[in-house]
């Protein structure tokens, strides 16, 4: 369990924490009046992830958006993507998702989206966040109080058409993938079976899609969390399983073997599969594996890299009008055609389409990329420790190519090494990379040797 | 509107209360006053919730849903329900307690939530002091992320509740009236066109559509709004008796068939002298503002009359110093009435099926009825409140009614034979409140004297 003081968390993100003692039904609805009040009321559209705790928050939501004069279209459970697509096809003023993402179930928190469907600009952010602390909300009258509209049913369908306008769903649809899914009992349990199924025609094999039931487990979509859906394919003979998190923006890729494959080379599949089609420019996180410039690289394509974060990412893809982008540790595939946005369903199709296109298994696919060793870890710190932490690091690569956009990036010849403190804990998060396993280790460990000595 | 809502706000035993909006009622305040409530309850057993239909209602009902659900409490939400409708579900569904949104007889742009508990009996003074505690302290008892509660929505609770009016009243007579009802844009229309549906009643609905923002007119059961637009219909309509019901149903007031408005204040004497001598109940609890009438009323029956201070809480304190079978009824002036056949709540439309009963047994027609008793007139009126000089002025209208026997369990009422006045600070308003009423004609002079005597403390 983190400290107390980690368990509710208020920042430019946005609210998040501990239901119960620490995220009050209270506070997420004065969060939801300030934002009411920032987009200047008009309709705003709630949706959740399946979290216990979604249904309070929802309500304790749309009474701060009413309070501030907004029109609330709530639309029950749906993943965070297709809640964002729907705010901009619905022209609203904004849009509230209800989900704390990959956090373990009793964390919850507030998405933020704006007209466009879209993260607050890191502006944005803060003048939302003054507005919350000075908390002089708009206070809307009887008559200025709208009202609470549902529609549970058409954002899917928004959602998927999108997708559909580029891969070829014909295609797809005639191989009948043999495809298994863990949806975590998570947003996508309500929309992703009939996705992989109905829309893409894929012969399916499902776990974990009961919305009604808690998070069976760790919600983050990674290697060691995934053993159940890795059985699965190899048990049933799937062709590829796909692991979302609870609220369906983040996934993971399991081949037919049973080995899931790692983010950054699914980022990379993802990568190739939308330059294939149209070239232009990638953006990724700074801890994003190099594989990625290799394949943009090999179509002529430039990659720009951001401080880790998905609204660092999107605000740089939007600057340079990208083609696709993302952050590879964490499964975030980000597509600007379908939406700004981490979408799980852009992945899965493209995946499909690509396996589809070359008839080719995808640890094939997988295989012909690249390949780079990684290791990631986190160590603690303590406060006033972080300086000299970094300039010792430093020091000891004196050739290195220094980024310093988010921590400290180190670029050698072999390889790199990431070091960033974390936004939420006193943690710093080292990542290193390289052509080898034992150079990696290596880096890794002289990191390691630095910061606990 | 700022103006309006600035200082409008009241938190108090009788729960919140205030203009929605910049300064008044705010979400912040529905948020911590329904989590304080679903604090105090006793775990284990669902909590209600009803509202009227303001469009405010729909935020409140988000905020007081989202708290009890935090507060771990299973929530059965009715929607759009009248008070006694919804206060009769919390006995039905033997749940902890309800919160009822709505602000019965007060113009639309207020609010409020009435906090219930179980067999939907109002909280005690200690009770509600406790609430006041816990909202002030704001330590509120949130469950954790895996035992929050679940909200259920239940549109069928109007039903049960007509089964217990038919079990109490003769619906076979009482259909037989000719009866025009002004819902003013409330929620009795509910009530009423169910029971016309279900038991095939006559009543005539005006102003039935309900609003959330402009009322048909203001939601007050007095003569005055009788007079407004019910009354005028008696004659053309050829109706036995009209009927006027608050936003939420609790309060009735009512004219007669040949087109006369009646003072609210008659409601509560009628009813008495009708339900005194049909049961063992021989006490009647009303406030010190209410018509002397009820004093001749009791005494032609050998009863007797408790008079408590002005509001519901006062009231809910004397019932329960009592055995509920020593009661005949408990009331207010402005046509809020509870009968112990109704577990003592105020229940509008109760008191008109009431009132209808009597004419059924008397025979005659309402107007005859009214004119059977002794007129008394009596005249209400308001003043801006000035808090610091009201000792000053309850001493000095003393000192200058010297001759009148004092009354000073709220604020001061001077009785004579057959006149008396009550002046009092407003617990729901910044107001000083002045009635004075007299045997016979109304006391213009008196009256005028008051208002004059208090404006100058203002």
């Amino acid at each position: 369990m983190p400290r107390r003081e980690h368990l509710l968390k208020i920042g430019v993100s946005g609210i998040r924490g501990v239901v119960g003692e620490f995220l009050t039904p209270a506070l997420a609805a004065s969060f939801a009046q300030a934002f009411g009040t920032y987009v200047g009321g008009g309709r705003v559209v709630v949706g959740r992830d399946t979290r216990p705790s979604g249904e309070m928050l929802t309500h304790a939501v749309a009474c701060g958006l009413l309070a501030a004069g907004c029109e609330v279209v709530e639309t029950g459970i749906l993943p965070t993507p297709t809640i964002q697509i729907y705010v901009a096809a619905t022209h609203a003023q904004g849009g509230i998702a209800v989900t704390a993402s990959h956090n373990p179930p009793e964390y919850n928190a507030l998405k933020l989206f704006n007209a466009q469907g879209l993260f607050f600009n890191n502006y944005e952010r803060a003048e939302l966040l003054d507005l919350y602390h000075q908390s002089n909300f708009r206070q809307a009258s009887n008559e200025e109080i709208s009202r609470v509209l549902t529609d549970h049913g058409s954002a899917p369908r928004l959602h998927f058409d999108k997708v559909l306008a580029h891969v070829d769903a014909g295609r797809i649809r005639n191989r009948r993938f043999r495809v298994a899914l863990d949806a975590v009992n998570g947003a996508g349990a309500v929309t992703t079976p009939g996705f992989l199924r109905d829309v893409l025609g894929c012969d399916l094999e499902a776990i974990s899609i009961d919305p009604t039931q808690v998070f069976p487990r760790e919600a983050e979509p990674k290697p060691e969390t995934l053993g159940e859906i890795a059985a699965l394919v190899r048990q049933c003979h799937r062709e590829i399983g796909f692991a979302q998190d609870p609220d369906g923006d983040r996934l993971a890729v399991i081949d037919e073997n049973g080995v899931v494959l790692d983010n950054d080379d699914v980022l990379a599949l993802a990568v190739d599969a939308a330059l294939r089609r149209r070239p232009g420019d990638v953006v990724v996180n700074l801890t994003t594996s190099s594989v990625i410039d290799d394949v943009a690289a090999a179509h002529g394509c430039r990659v720009y890299r951001t401080p880790v974060g998905e609204a660092n990412v999107v605000e740089t893809m939007q600057a340079v009008n990208a083609v696709i982008g993302g952050e590879g540790s964490n499964g975030g595939i980000i597509f600007p055609a379908v939406h700004l946005c981490r979408d799980s369903y852009t992945g899965m199709a493209f995946l499909l389409d690509r396996m589809a296109e070359t008839g080719e298994p995808v640890s094939a696919l997988a295989s012909r990329l690249p390949k780079y060793y990684r290791r990631y870890g986190k160590v603690a710190y303590e406060h006033g420790r972080l300086g000299p932490l970094m300039q010792s690091l430093e020091a000891k690569f004196p050739a290195a190519a220094k980024d310093r956009a988010d921590g400290l990036k180190l670029l050698l010849p072999e390889g790199w090494i990431h070091v960033r403190a974390s936004n939420t804990e006193p943690l710093l998060r080292v990542a290193a990379e390289a052509k080898s396993q034992a150079t990696v280790e290596s880096l890794y460990a002289e990191v390691l040797r630095l910061f606990n000595g | 509107m700022p103006d309006e809502a600035a200082r409008s706000l009241r938190i108090s035993q009788v729960g919140l209360r205030g203009v929605v909006g910049a300064g008044g009622l705010t979400a912040a305040h529905v948020l911590d006053f329904a989590s304080a409530f679903g604090t105090f309850l006793e775990p284990g057993r669902c909590v209600i919730v009803g509202r009227d239909p303001r469009a405010s209602g729909v935020m409140l009902r988000e905020g007081v849903v989202a708290a009890l659900l935090a507060c771990g409490k299973d929530v059965v939400d009715l929607g759009i329900a009248p008070t006694p409708v919804f206060q009769h579900t919390i006995r039905r569904l033997d749940a902890a307690g309800g919160i009822s949104i709505g602000a019965s007889h007060n113009a639309a742009g207020w609010n409020a939530l009435k906090f219930f508990g179980r067999n939907a009996i109002y909280l005690s003074t200690a009770e509600a002091n406790e609430l006041l505690d816990i909202y002030h302290l704001k330590k509120f008892s949130f469950v954790e992320w895996n035992r929050l509660g679940t909200l259920q929505s239940n549109h069928h609770s109007l039903d049960p509740y007509l089964d217990e009016l038919a079990a109490v009243f003769d619906f076979d007579a009482l259909r037989r009236f000719r009866v025009v009802v002004d819902c003013c844009s409330g929620t009795s229309s509910l009530i009423l066109r169910r029971i016309n549906e279900r038991f095939g009643f006559q009543f005539i609905l005006i102003n039935e559509k309900m609003r959330g923002v402009a009322f048909a007119h203001e939601p007050a059961t007095n003569k005055d709004m009788v007079a407004l637009q019910l009354a005028p219909l008696m004659r053309p309509l050829g109706a036995d008796a009209g009927f006027l019901f608050d936003a939420d149903s609790d309060r009735v007031a009512f004219a007669t068939e040949d087109g006369a408005a009646i003072s609210e204040e008659m409601v509560l004497p009628m009813l008495a002298d009708y339900l005194l001598p049909r049961g063992e109940g021989k006490l009647v609890i009303t406030n010190v503002s209410t018509t002397a009438l009820v004093d001749e009323v009791a005494a032609r029956h050998s009863s007797e009359v408790v008079r408590v201070a002005v509001g519901r809480q006062a009231a809910i304190d004397a019932l329960s110093s009592y055995r509920p079978e020593q009661i005949a009824i408990a009331g207010e002036g402005t046509g809020a009435t509870m009968m112990p056949q109704f577990r003592f709540v105020y229940d509008g439309i109760a008191s008109m099926l009431a009132l209808l009963s009597m004419m059924r047994e008397r025979g005659g027609k309402l107007s005859e009825i009214v004119a059977s008793y002794p007129r008394y007139s009596i005249l209400k009126g308001q003043v801006p409140l000035v808090t610091h000089r009201i000792p000053a002025l309850l001493a000095s209208l003393r000192e200058r009614y010297a001759d009148g026997r004092p009354n000073v369990v709220d604020g001061l009422r001077m009785d004579w034979p057959g006149r008396w006045f009550h002046v009092r600070v407003s617990q729901t308003e910044p107001v000083v409140r002045i009635i004075c009423e007299q045997r016979g004609d109304p006391p213009h002079d008196l009256y005028a004297t008051l208002i004059e005597l208090v404006r100058s403390f203002a």
